[in-house]
């Protein structure tokens, strides 16, 4: 992983100092709310319904034991002891006091984490795949790139007040645990036939009010052009972004508008003429990636006696590997995740017990790495098979073993009308809701792959766009009212959901779910998933088994 | 009826106005019949108190159970904590006006709220 | 008249702006003067030939590009922020330094608070218009705020990779 040096801690300590200043002079009136929120904005600090929200950055989804029980400790003391993880693979703590906030943001430089560009019209934090330097799928470290990005785009002096906010996503695998596809800026490594890695550059993706699914601009940029291709992106987007409504200023209306060759036309004219200045010197990224040197593995065999042997007497046990158990690229060895969608409880919460929890089993048996997934569950890259069975006994007694991985109960919800000052409608209740439909898990599993993502405003911070079911809160007129789509994907597969039909009322979404379900598992045939079938039959089968009332 | 709500600035508490000063429970609140003139007074008034509150404005009531309640769901949550929790936030002192609050229903948004929307 | 403070070598003074802001519909004033793009085109030649300082005012919806041809005959380029967040004119002032090696003053005017003196300086604004009242020591302070810088832009500070070196 990589270690901040002298530079990149005095950099959060230099801003930290200026939060306190800036908190100051806000308590005693020196700067009004007008003046001093955006400058709170661009260190997290929200005003939600009950309190102030933090919500600290957690670069490209990876912490150490250290940072996370630094996170619990705050939780601990500045909350009501718990945080909340987000589809940016941050942590929100919902509970937090304008008078504490820079305190706060000095015990995180303690730890070298911070707040910064978590909120305003900035780069955002970068999210990759967090199966990273465990997965064989991948061609590359994604990490080595992502850490560049993020030196290049903190504090970049010409992109921090953009048209809007900006996210880049970054995955080296096939299989895209990222979402590239609705990024503003997605990218994909690539090896060429020659072995030259190379980014497929994605631009435009995004969800919001008018969700886009982004176009390739450049099927392959080598690595090394990365920090200069991406200053021409960014800079075509700053002076020609569109900035006389906020709901037309993503980079998504501007590709859309100019069309994407046009734009990717732009982007080349400014790249050539910016030249490898900016570009990253290769003493920097081979530093960069040394950071990330494969770790050193055990050579051990496939299979595990201890693994097997847990998994044949304790059936629990064995769910939980079905599930939450991926392949590591090392034999002997596997991803552990961590489901934070306990039945009943709030999606992507964790409280500072259960965080604890986790930074001793990552210390112990996880090579001290963890990761937070952008489906809000949190992911031990590497753990030996023979330790899994204590690593599961451990989550297990904390309430952080649910089988439910990819499951139907596997939902992403945002903080909704719970606690954001955005949010229309409640999203964190209806997850709930559904959640406990599906408490059974032999017909959870028998369901399988059925990704539910709810929103509780337009805004889609719970991803409901590319949910194969998608929901959506709106407010009709001051009551709560949840729209569905199906079909949507965030995957490599991506796609925006389709509408199903009039919005639901709250009481109404859970059995619509279950519903819709019935309806999967009555069409479905061999081994398709829930968004293959709806692919293949199309909308109607859906829309009039859950409207089969209204008829 | 009508009540006058703001978060305070030191933590972001929920507060409401009960003659010319903030306090954090709705029972405490003052109400103002809809055509009270005090209402709008007291509102000019929250919101010249920039080093104590933050976006301060006039919600609508409903009654329940004998008693008022704030007629949007949003503003109820404001005033009884997130539903995910019921422990955290003021809910958790629990009593009449909470249980009225609880078991409030009624939808429209708050147009002191929609007014405040407008004007950013 | 609106206080104007420079920075060079690190260094923030206030001091005496010897050119006057000359708005559109507004009569020509004496001396060295400030203009709209399209008054610049029109009159540009005129006032250069009798002895003028020129500066010229982009808003943030036009480009440093218009001026390309004419930047040698220019004393400063004034870049306007409608308000902060709109920030267009950093770009601008970049190009002004990296793409057309711009040598005289890159000044900020309209809404430019000293918050965001550590990015201006950086794209190569050395001149300053506060519209919060801001004195030469704040935007001293504001200036050193931040002792490290990650990424390559207008200025010369070593960088975090060449500091690493």
């Amino acid at each position: 992983m990589y270690q901040y040096d002298t530079i990149d801690k005095e950099m959060l300590a230099d801003r930290s100092a200026e939060f306190r200043g800036q908190v100051a002079r806000r308590l005693s009136g020196e700067l009004t709310e007008d003046q001093f929120k955006r400058l709170r904005l661009m260190n997290g600090l929200y005003l939600q319904l009950h309190a102030y929200m933090l919500r600290v950055a957690i670069p490209y989804g990876s912490l150490n034991p250290t940072q996370l029980r630094k996170l619990a400790w705050i939780g601990r003391t500045y909350d009501k002891g718990y945080g909340h993880f987000t589809t940016r693979t941050n942590l929100q703590f919902h509970w937090i006091k304008l008078k504490d906030a820079p305190d706060i943001l000095d015990h995180l430089a303690s730890v070298d984490m911070h707040a910064i560009q978590t909120s305003g019209n900035c780069i955002r934090n970068t999210t990759t795949d967090p199966y990273a330097g465990a997965t064989a799928e991948e061609v590359d470290d994604p990490r080595v790139w992502a850490e560049a990005i993020r030196q290049w785009s903190t504090f970049h002096p010409e992109f921090t007040f953009l048209p809007r906010k900006f996210k880049i996503a970054i995955t080296a695998a096939p299989k895209d645990r990222t979402a590239a596809r609705v990024h503003d800026i997605g990218l994909v490594l690539k090896r060429a036939r020659d072995g030259a890695l190379g980014f497929e550059v994605i631009v435009g993706g995004g969800m919001g009010r008018t969700p886009h699914i982004g176009p390739t601009i450049r099927e392959f940029l080598p690595v090394n052009r990365l920090l200069s291709y991406l200053e021409a992106i960014l800079r075509v987007y700053n002076r020609h972004g569109r900035r006389d409504n906020i709901y037309k200023a993503r980079i998504k209306i501007l590709v859309a508008a100019l069309g994407k060759d046009e734009f990717a036309r732009q982007v080349e004219a400014e790249w050539a003429k910016i030249g490898e200045a900016v570009d990253l010197p290769d003493t920097e990224l081979a530093r960069i990636r040394g950071a990330f040197a494969p770790l050193g593995f055990e050579t051990l065999p496939e299979r595990s006696e201890a693994f097997e042997t847990a998994k044949a007497s304790t059936p629990a046990f064995a769910r939980f590997a079905r599930n939450n158990v991926k392949p590591h690229k090392k034999s002997g060895y596997g991803i552990v995740e961590i489901s934070l969608k306990a039945i009943g409880e709030t999606p992507g919460d964790a409280t500072s017990d259960q965080m604890e929890v986790v930074a001793d089993l990552a210390e112990r048996f996880g090579q001290g790495d963890i990761r937070v997934t952008h489906e809000q569950n949190l992911v031990l890259p590497h753990v030996k098979l023979d330790d899994l069975p204590a690593v599961w006994a451990g989550l297990e007694a904390a309430g952080l073993a649910t089988p439910n991985i990819n499951l139907v109960s596997d939902i992403i919800a945002c903080p909704g009308l719970d606690y954001c000052a955005l949010a229309n409608a409640r999203a964190i209740p209806i997850a709930q809701h559904i959640a406990e439909k599906f408490r059974d898990q032999d017909r959870a599993e028998q369901v399988g792959e059925l990704k539910i993502k709810i929103s509780g405003c337009i805004n889609a911070c719970g991803h409901h766009h590319v949910g194969h079911i998608g929901i959506l809160g709106v407010d009709k007129k001051g009551e709560e009212f949840y729209q569905l789509t199906l079909g949507g994907s965030g995957a490599e597969d991506a796609a925006v959901g389709s509408m199903l039909g009039p919005a639901l009322p709250y009481e109404k979404v859970a059995d619509a779910v279950d519903t819709l379900v019935d309806v999967y598992l009555r069409e479905r045939k061999d081994g398709e998933r829930f968004l293959d079938t709806f692919r293949r039959t199309g909308v109607a089968p859906f829309k009039e088994a859950v409207y089969a009332d209204a008829h | 009826m009508k009540a006058l709500t703001a978060n305070r600035l030191t933590d972001g508490e929920v507060v409401f106005w009960k003659d010319g000063a903030w306090v954090e429970r709705f029972a405490d609140a003052q109400l103002w019949s809809d055509d009270d003139a005090q209402a709008v007074e007291a509102e000019a008034q929250g919101k010249s108190q920039g080093t104590t509150v933050v976006d301060v404005y006039l919600i609508d009531l409903v009654e329940s159970e004998g008693l008022w309640a704030p007629l949007s769901y949003r503003e109820r949550i404001r005033a009884l904590g997130p539903t995910n929790h019921p422990h955290h936030g003021k809910q958790a002192e629990g009593g009449a006006v909470i249980e009225a609050l609880q078991h409030a229903s009624g939808a429209a948004r708050s147009t002191g709220r929609v007014n405040l929307i407008k004007r950013k | 008249m609106p206080t104007l403070i420079e920075i060079r070598d690190g260094v923030a003074k206030t001091v005496a702006d010897a050119f006057t802001h000359v708005a559109d519909d507004e009569d020509m004033a004496t001396g060295d003067v400030i203009l709209s793009l399209a008054r610049f085109q029109s009159d540009g030649d005129r006032l250069l030939s009798e002895g003028r300082r020129l500066g010229v005012r982009l808003k943030s919806d036009e480009q440093v590009e218009a001026l390309a041809y004419d930047l040698p005959r220019l004393t400063l380029v004034a870049l306007e922020f409608p308000k902060h967040l709109d920030g267009r004119a950093y770009s601008n002032a970049r190009l002004l330094r990296e793409r057309f090696g711009f040598k005289g003053e890159v000044r900020a005017v309209g809404d430019v608070l000293r918050e965001q003196a550590p990015w201006m300086i950086r794209v190569g604004f050395d001149a300053y218009e506060p519209a919060d009242g801001s004195s030469a020591n704040e935007w001293q302070a504001a200036a050193r705020r931040y002792r490290h810088a990650y990424q390559r832009a207008a200025d010369d500070r070593p960088v975090a990779f060449e500091e690493r070196a």
